[in-house]
């Protein structure tokens, strides 16, 4: 080992990564990125989940019940006039949970301490949401058993200090809580997944094959050549789109058969709907990868961008982790994925058999990325520099 | 230049603070080869990609067969063929895929295919290579190829960007000849190269370095300008000497006795220089006459040596 011969060595490797700001930036915001991603957004603890309430008790202890849940930080209550307004509310995705509060709530909670059947809160969940359901049950769960516990106790003590006597609160707190999911009742994690794995794949891959084509064809020197022929910048970039787009479609209906034959997860709406959308996102996806290959020098970078762009992709697209259970600044930050909202209609197809009319805000979202991206990969081909 | 093909006025093209090309001027007449030479990096394929449309110049003006082509980069690529330092053929198709592939581009029908490719097949010897993948060709069939493919729309000016790069002597010389071939029918042919000799194979050559055009003339006018010419050296019997190198000085050329032999210098040797050296030198019965011309390498040097900062229309002077 010479010292002087690892020195050179060294400090030339040195140079070479602090020249390249590209791979700096890359070596410096990753580990940054990732850590905050995995330990701040992507907690499975549950902050600030919107929570909708029918109170049909309008009782001191429901009162004091949502009070409790206002007070902590998992929820934020929001009242409804009925049950079906919840599963409404709940269908378009403006709470995460619903609860509703029975009419004998409070009558049951005395009748309770009496050794009777502890009354039964309602939650209601989006099955399509398995994850997020999983971790805000446990979440609720806990804090309605302390209020019951407290609720029964105080009333014991107050039944103590007038000389009633009481017998022992319930076990478990004095509440019982149902628990119901719409849409996937069991809250069985495969359809979830199924439908979320389409969205990664056609984020993903697709980027990743197109990000290398252009970038390749330039360094072969074919691209000037296709050029300079009278083919249109458009006519280019669909050529290159076009039978791609046409090759993953072919792909998700194998998914789609795939998924069906061996996990027996079929979409519970139109499976036509389903591939035609995913057809379309294919082709906005292929545009990312051509924008990345058309803006990169060697295929090498185009492929870290792919790789740094699928990160955002995966980690905060709902396809893993819920949205609702982000930071609502996050929250906000996760409507620009693409990919968020595809996830969002996949699911929806998949677990709640939602039609064209339901997922209309989704589509128009979707073709207005796709027109954003095909515009942008549109320009960037066109550019001479 | 009564309606040039080709006419640029003040084209520059900065990256940056780097100037890569210099606000130069030029003019390249209707069927002439024009040969655009410099060293590596001295902005010779930077001036043909703004020249073809495929870079936008930072300043200055191109108009390519009566159409400007910063304005209507599209319409010039029917006009134009383009064979790069690359040869642009796509690996894993055959060269007939290939030319299929771009004559579907260009639109050119079926019939009409068959005909224009058989006669570039010929032309270009490639009837052999037609049913092979580019990467299995040797470089110098691939070259061919290449300007083949550059050809089959017929243009009328043929952009090649250093085509002989990597090539070996022989395939050079036939590469050459093609281009001329192509000349001869009328096709501007617009080249860069930094093989200087290959000048010679051209009507015109231009000389750039570092982003400036510093010469613009003719192989002929270049040499007269910038070289000490042709150097004629003749063996005489020895009583003829002193009358020889008298006639050759009143017939122009600059002469010397250097031992035995006579050395004369004239800047261009045209066939008026031709013959009057072959009325002096016709009579004698002289052992050997040979004639050196300098190189274009020569020239090249000079160029450099009287400094970069001949202007072009300095340089255009020249002609």
């Amino acid at each position: 080992m010479n010292a002087r011969r690892l020195r050179t060595l060294v400090r030339r490797e040195v140079n070479a990564t602090l020249r390249d700001p590209f791979t700096l930036g890359v070596l410096i915001a990753v580990p940054l990125v990732a850590l905050l991603l995995f330990g701040f957004i992507l907690s499975t603890k549950v902050e600030d989940m919107r929570i909708g309430v029918y109170d049909a008790s309008r009782s001191s202890a429901s009162r004091r019940l949502i009070a409790d849940l206002a007070a902590s930080d998992s929820f934020r209550p929001r009242r409804f006039e009925t049950g079906e307004a919840i599963e409404r509310a709940l269908v378009r995705g403006e709470i995460g949970a619903g609860l509703v509060i029975p009419a004998d709530f409070e009558r049951s909670l005395l009748r309770a301490t009496a050794g009777g059947a502890p009354p039964e809160l309602r939650v209601l969940y989006d099955g399509a949401e398995a994850v997020l359901a999983g971790n805000a049950e446990a979440f609720f769960a806990g804090i309605a058993r302390a209020t019951g516990a407290q609720l029964v106790a105080s009333d014991v003590t107050a039944r103590r200090l007038a000389g009633a006597g009481a017998g022992s609160p319930a076990p478990g707190g004095g509440v019982g809580v149902v628990t119901r999911a719409l849409f996937n009742p069991s809250f069985e994690g495969t359809p979830f997944m199924v439908a979320g794995t389409f969205g990664f794949v056609l984020s993903f891959l697709t980027t990743l094959l197109t990000a290398v084509s252009i970038v390749n064809e330039r360094q072969a020197g074919t691209f000037d050549q296709l050029q300079l022929t009278p083919a249109s910048t458009l006519e280019i970039l669909l050529g290159k789109l076009l039978p791609l787009g046409a090759v993953f479609a072919f792909d998700v209906v194998l998914m789609v058969i795939a998924a069906g034959l061996f996990m027996g997860v079929w979409p519970q709406g139109s499976a036509l709907l389903f591939i035609a959308i995913s057809a379309f996102y294919v082709v906005f996806s292929l545009s990312l990868g051509l924008i990345f290959s058309a803006t990169s020098a060697t295929a090498a970078e185009a492929v870290q961008k792919t790789v740094l762009s699928s990160i955002p992709t995966i980690q905060l697209s709902g396809f893993a982790f819920p949205i609702r259970s982000m930071p609502l600044p996050i929250q906000w930050f996760t409507e620009l994925i693409p990919a968020t909202h595809y996830i969002r209609v996949s699911r929806a197809i998949y677990l709640r058999g939602a039609g064209v009319a339901e997922l209309l805000p989704e589509l128009a979202i979707l073709v207005l990325f796709g027109a954003f991206l095909l515009g942008i990969a549109l320009r960037t081909l066109e550019r001479r520099a | 230049m009564a309606d040039p093909i080709i006419l640029a006025r003040g084209l520059s093209k900065r990256f940056g603070d780097f100037t890569a090309v210099d606000a130069i001027d030029l003019e390249v007449e209707r069927g002439v080869i024009f040969a655009f030479l410099g060293a590596n990096g001295s902005g010779k394929s930077t001036t043909i990609r703004m020249l073809i449309g495929l870079l936008t110049p930072s300043a200055g003006t191109i108009v390519l067969d009566g159409i400007d082509v910063g304005l209507h980069p599209r319409q010039v690529r029917e006009r134009i063929g383009y064979m790069g330092q690359k040869v642009s053929l796509y690996a894993g198709l055959t060269l007939r895929q290939n030319v299929e592939f771009y004559a579907g581009l260009y639109g050119i029908e079926a019939g009409d295919l068959e005909r224009r490719w058989g006669a570039v097949r010929e032309r270009f010897d490639l009837a052999q290579a037609e049913h092979e993948r580019p990467e299995n060709l040797p470089a110098g069939v691939r070259q061919r190829a290449g300007l083949a493919l550059s050809t089959l729309h017929a243009p009328r000016v043929l952009f090649l960007d250093e085509p002989t790069a990597g090539v070996d002597v022989e395939s050079r010389g036939l590469f050459w000849e093609l281009i001329q071939d192509a000349s001869d029918e009328g096709v501007t042919v617009f080249v860069t190269t930094h093989f200087l000799e290959e000048a010679d194979y051209c009507d015109r050559v231009a000389f750039i370095d570092a982003g400036r055009l510093i010469a613009d003339s003719t192989p002929e006018g270049l040499r007269a300008r910038y070289s000490s010419g042709y150097r004629i050296e003749a063996s005489l019997a020895a009583g003829s000497r002193e009358r020889v190198l008298a006639e050759l000085g009143r017939a122009g050329f600059v002469a010397e006795a250097q031992g035995d032999q006579l050395v004369a210098r004239i800047p261009a040797l045209d066939s008026e220089g031709l013959r009057r050296l072959s009325l002096v030198l016709g009579p004698e019965a002289a052992a050997s006459v040979r004639i050196e011309q300098a190189s274009m390498n020569d020239v090249f040097r000079r160029l450099i040596r009287e400094g970069a900062a001949l202007a072009a229309p300095a340089a255009g002077a020249a002609t």
